[in-house]
């Protein structure tokens, strides 16, 4: 076969002229099947280097550490304002670079770390204004929020069907969470005992969930849904 | 120089040659300079068999079968302990080899169906020496696969025996003399282009039979590299015309590698070449085909001569022996190395030609071959580059390209039509 642009003579792995760009064509003639010279390509992934990443997000994070420290200490010759920015900073560098220290990163062990610093930075900052908040709210709210969290990535990772049970689960759990957060706000600001708030997501939490879990009983009711939705 | 040849001392090491000590220096983050050699069998390869036939071979080419390894002062390879795993080709021949992998194993053998290819790092070796290899992989390879006996001759080497001491040693040293003579030269015109996404490498291979070339090449009065020189010169002219008006041209040079064993009479498996950038100054008029294939004719006949060379050698090795260089810690050697590589490095030619002339293998072996294929790859800055061979009758001329447009094989191609050239193409394309 030859190119009818350029008039090169062209292998039959060819489809097109890899001089002129033309598309090898003829009237008469089928071009016979040959095997390509070469495989045929796959765009590699390109994977980041873990300790660039690093690399970079620790000296993002070490900036503002230091210019905070820096300005606090000039300023009022001791740590006061920068301990909660310093403190937020070294949450936030822990629970993004963590993961990144492994090459299979377990979320069902990094979630309760990451409750762990967040509470442990609470308890700084209660400390530190002299309030008396964590132990009645901060603390049961956060341990709370951190059992639920962990117990869907648990569920999420190791058992692999059942999606919509333990989404609708979740959707109950995180309803009756509302009502508990705003008792323990209650008692921890005010006296008075009454749910103002709380029994509006609570309620549709507890629907939400408790319609995923009567969609993944009924297969019928599954079926006609996905043909209705799909997209 | 090799060192602890009794291998039950340890491994052996060496001293980057001459030519290759510029190589790790010069590397760029998605660069390291390669080239790849291959042998298309006649039927499909059986990786089990090359297995075997590879862990035979790499015993006996421990400067090649090795790895880059670092010291305070320079680079040296070491042999490796076990030969390379086999992989597959991917879409395009060169495929970046990371330096980190480069030092653990600086050669790559790799399959395609009937083909059986090698990549190197260039600073184990040169064309020459790679192809001692290859032949002597698959003479190998074919005496396990079909229990024939391949005859120790035309470049194939006895894989049982132990690799010699002339084979292992830096030529470059041992005929360099008193009298160099300066690199310094016009730069020269460059390609440039849209680079190809994800690195992509084009390969345009021109197939065209050995004989009709040799005779066009004879009724010029030069010799089949100096055409081919000469056809890629007045296409990069064409282009340069395209893009520049004639009298802000700059000259079209190409380079041409030297095999200097035949010169000096070297038997290194090492890197032992030089180079020439013969070309035209297109500011003075229109160049025929007959002009530039006398002009380059004659810049070759001057510059291949065995004084020539050595004065040329003798400026790189006088670098290389200079107290102030040896000294400097390897970190600041590959700053200035790297530096002198930006400066001047690419800057003479507007691309390389490296023929390794007619490949010859034992008769023995010639039925299992089809096909042999030389491609050295594109530079950081030379878009282009170009390797020929010739294998039973046929030239091979395997042009590699990092950039998206392919006008120079066109205007090749048109300029070997023009003086009654037939070529067959094929090529990667995606």
């Amino acid at each position: 076969m030859y190119c009818i642009k350029c008039g090169v003579e062209l292998a039959d792995t060819e489809k097109t002229c890899p001089l002129c760009g033309t598309t090898v064509y003829h009237p008469d003639i089928t071009q016979a099947h040959a095997t390509p010279t070469y495989p045929p390509f796959v765009k590699e992934k390109e994977n980041m280097r873990p300790q660039g990443v690093l690399f970079i997000l620790t000296v993002l994070a070490l900036m503002p550490i230091v210019i905070t420290l820096f300005c606090d200490l000039r300023l009022n010759g001791a740590i006061t304002w920068s301990g909660y920015a310093v403190g937020g900073i070294l949450v936030a560098y822990f629970v993004i670079v963590l993961p990144l220290w492994f090459a299979r990163p377990n979320p069902v062990i990094f979630v309760p770390i990451d409750f762990a610093l967040i509470g442990a930075l609470l308890l700084y900052i209660n400390l530190m204004t002299g309030g008396d908040w964590f132990l009645s709210l901060a603390f049961p709210a956060l341990g709370i929020m951190g059992l639920i969290i962990t117990a869907l990535v648990t569920l999420m990772r190791y058992v692999r069907k059942g999606l919509l049970y333990i989404f609708g689960g979740c959707f109950i759990a995180i309803g009756g969470y509302c009502l508990l957060l705003e008792f323990f706000i209650n008692l921890t600001f005010y006296d008075s005992f009454s749910f103002i708030w709380s029994p509006y997501p609570f309620i549709f939490c507890f629907f939400a969930g408790l319609a995923l879990i009567v969609i993944a009983i009924s297969r019928p009711l599954r079926e006609s849904l996905h043909r209705k939705l799909f997209i | 120089m090799a060192h602890n040849n009794d291998s039950r001392a340890g491994l052996r090491w060496m001293k980057l040659d001459n030519a290759a000590k510029i190589y790790p220096a010069a590397r760029r983050r998605r660069w390291n300079n390669m080239f790849g050699l291959s042998a298309t069998m006649s039927e499909p390869v059986d990786r089990d068999v090359l297995r075997e036939a590879l862990d035979t071979t790499v015993l006996r080419f421990p400067s090649i079968a090795a790895r880059l390894r670092k010291g305070a002062f320079w680079y040296y390879l070491e042999e490796l302990r076990r030969a390379p795993e086999i992989e597959d080709e991917g879409a395009y021949p060169l495929m970046y080899m990371p330096f980190e992998r480069i030092r653990k194993c600086a050669l790559k053998v790799l399959v395609y169906e009937n083909r059986i290819a090698v990549e190197f790092y260039h600073a184990l070796t040169d064309g020459n020496g790679g192809l001692v290899f290859l032949k002597s992989l698959i003479a190998e390879y074919v005496e396990r696969r079909y229990g024939v006996i391949i005859p120790v001759s035309d470049g194939v080497l006895d894989r049982r025996e132990a690799p010699r001491a002339e084979e292992l040693c830096d030529s470059f040293l041992e005929v360099s003399g008193d009298v160099s003579k300066s690199r310094a030269e016009p730069n020269s015109y460059h390609i440039d282009g849209v680079r190809e996404k994800d690195g992509f490498v084009n390969l345009t291979t021109f197939i065209i039979d050995s004989d009709l070339l040799r005779e066009t090449a004879r009724s010029y009065g030069v010799s089949v590299t100096t055409l081919l020189t000469a056809a890629i010169i007045r296409a990069t002219c064409r282009i340069q015309d395209s893009h520049v008006a004639r009298r802000h041209q700059k000259m079209v040079k190409v380079l041409v590698p030297v095999d200097l064993r035949r010169l000096f009479g070297s038997q290194t498996l090492r890197n032992f070449s030089l180079y020439l950038t013969p070309g035209i100054d297109p500011r003075v008029g229109e160049w025929s085909f007959d002009e530039v294939c006398h002009a380059v004719h004659h810049q070759m006949a001057l510059g291949v001569t065995k004084k020539e060379m050595t004065m040329r050698l003798t400026k790189n090795v006088n670098s290389e022996k200079s107290l102030i260089v040896r000294v400097m810690p390897l970190f600041i050697k590959n700053f200035v190395m790297k530096s002198v590589y930006d400066a001047v490095g690419e800057k003479k030619s507007v691309m390389d030609l490296s023929n390794l002339g007619i490949i010859k293998i034992p008769s023995e072996l010639e039925k299992y071959v089809d096909r042999f294929d030389f491609i050295i790859g594109a530079l950081p800055n030379t878009h282009e580059n170009c390797a020929v061979l010739s294998y039973k009758g046929k030239t091979y001329i395997n042009f590699t390209r990092d950039i998206q447009k392919s006008k120079l094989e066109l205007y090749f191609h048109e300029e070997l039509r023009a003086i009654g050239i037939r070529a067959k193409v094929e090529s990667n394309r995606r």
